[in-house]
């Protein structure tokens, strides 16, 4: 393979990469979660005003099948906590979760007996915004930051990187 | 000017108690049981025309007399306490002879007394009239139950099952009584006084942390086994690269 010598080991894996993530990232579909008031601030954050179709998640996926962010946005209550641990295991991988507010990050004012002191107890949350509720530019920050996470990914090329494929199994708890 | 033990010079107050307009007196607390009841009638911003009933509540006493144990006015709204045995006859006779044809709203209360401690209300309004009045029952602790009213006003039906939820008093009669808000299993009622606000660790369980794991029972999972993972293991980042 007289190509590879030329271009050098991963050249061109690291390239699709770039790619892939790059078109990943710009074309996120958030799995809209929306609980509580923080879902206004979230329906304003795909509004014109806001307009996340500048970033290219306007295309909010009520299907969890075809949606890979979730935005958690508002109080989760125990019973409500199932339904949204069941539909987060519905979406596809790989998948980004944001836990949009006080009372998804941490419970917020509501520290009592039928609210989950923060919904990372059982989703995986990769992005949190603090403010009660948010206002859409710091759910736009978090969308970039997200975007940020994915453009940094290794995806093709992690077989190289991180082992063979045989240790890459997913983590049990 | 007077001088104080501590050198510091102030002007002397002078206080004329006539003139002084004492700020509370707009708004005085003569309806609480700490305060001699005053013999001024003052009229009640807040009393409504609409909530009192004096003729229903005659009329109630007509009919069923001694199942009326009181009648209270406060702030110009009736409220008519009954025994619980016959509060399905006074609903029925309130909606088909004296015309109150929708229940507004009927809940608990926990009045966490040794006798009666917990309490029935319904608010019920006559639509054409613009009338309201007010209901209550009592419940002893020893006989949580309370004949339910779900058939003669069936909007009743959710929310006795609220205080089934809550307080833990069954409707005799009703069809479904199940717990509206909390899940089934769950073995204790939140509105009553002993029940601790933040809850009791371990009686509710949260959804697992992964597909493969069962439930989670610790409402504190994140803090005290790590934060929740993926099911797949996210590549590493270029930044943890340089780390």
């Amino acid at each position: 393979m007289g190509l590879d010598k030329a271009l050098g080991d991963g050249f061109l894996t690291t390239r699709v990469d770039t790619v892939v993530n790059w078109a990943r990232s710009n074309s996120l579909m958030p799995m809209p979660m929306g609980l509580a008031c923080c879902a206004i601030e979230m329906m304003a954050f795909a509004a014109p005003k806001y307009d996340v179709a500048r970033f290219g998640s306007e295309a909010m996926r009520f299907s969890p099948r075809q949606a890979d962010l979730m935005i958690v946005a508002g109080w989760c209550s125990y019973k409500m906590a199932h339904a949204i641990r069941r539909i987060w295991d519905q979406m596809p991988d790989p998948k980004w979760c944001i836990s949009m507010g006080a009372c998804a990050s941490t419970g917020g004012m509501h520290r009592c007996y039928g609210v989950v002191q923060g919904i990372d107890n059982f989703l995986p949350v990769d992005v949190y915004i603090p403010g009660c509720p948010p206002r859409p530019e710091a759910l736009i920050h978090a969308l970039m930051d997200i975007q940020e996470k994915i453009r940094n990914d290794y995806s093709l090329a992690q077989d190289y990187t991180s082992g063979s494929p045989a240790e890459l199994t997913a983590p049990t708890i | 000017m007077t001088i104080d033990e501590s050198g510091v010079a102030h002007k002397k107050e002078v206080v004329d108690k006539k003139n002084v307009v004492d700020k509370n007196a707009s708004m005085p607390f003569e309806f609480t049981s700490a305060d001699e009841p005053t013999t001024e009638q003052r009229p009640n911003p807040h009393a409504k025309e609409s909530t009192n009933v004096q003729a229903t509540v005659d009329a109630l006493k007509a009919r069923f007399g001694d199942a009326i144990v009181d009648v209270t006015l406060y702030a110009n709204e009736h409220t008519v306490r009954i025994q619980k045995s016959v509060i399905a006859e006074v609903c029925r006779h309130l909606r088909d002879e004296l015309g109150f044809t929708f229940l507004v709203d009927l809940g608990g209360a926990d009045r966490f007394t040794e006798d009666e401690r917990y309490e029935v209300f319904y608010n019920i309004v006559n639509v054409k009239a613009g009338k309201r009045i007010r209901l209550k029952v009592r419940v002893d602790e020893d006989e949580l139950t309370v004949p339910t009213v779900m058939y003669i006003y069936p909007g009743a039906n959710w929310n006795e099952r609220e205080v089934f939820d809550m307080l833990g008093i069954r409707f005799d009669g009703h069809e479904d009584m199940r717990r509206v808000y909390l899940p089934e299993d769950f073995e204790y009622y939140p509105l009553r006084k002993e029940f601790p606000q933040l809850g009791i660790p371990g009686s509710l369980p949260l959804p697992p942390r992964s597909p493969e794991a069962g439930l989670t029972w610790d409402p504190f999972a994140a803090a005290h086994q790590g934060p929740t993972i993926k099911s797949y293991q996210e590549p590493k980042s270029a930044d943890e690269d340089q780390e």
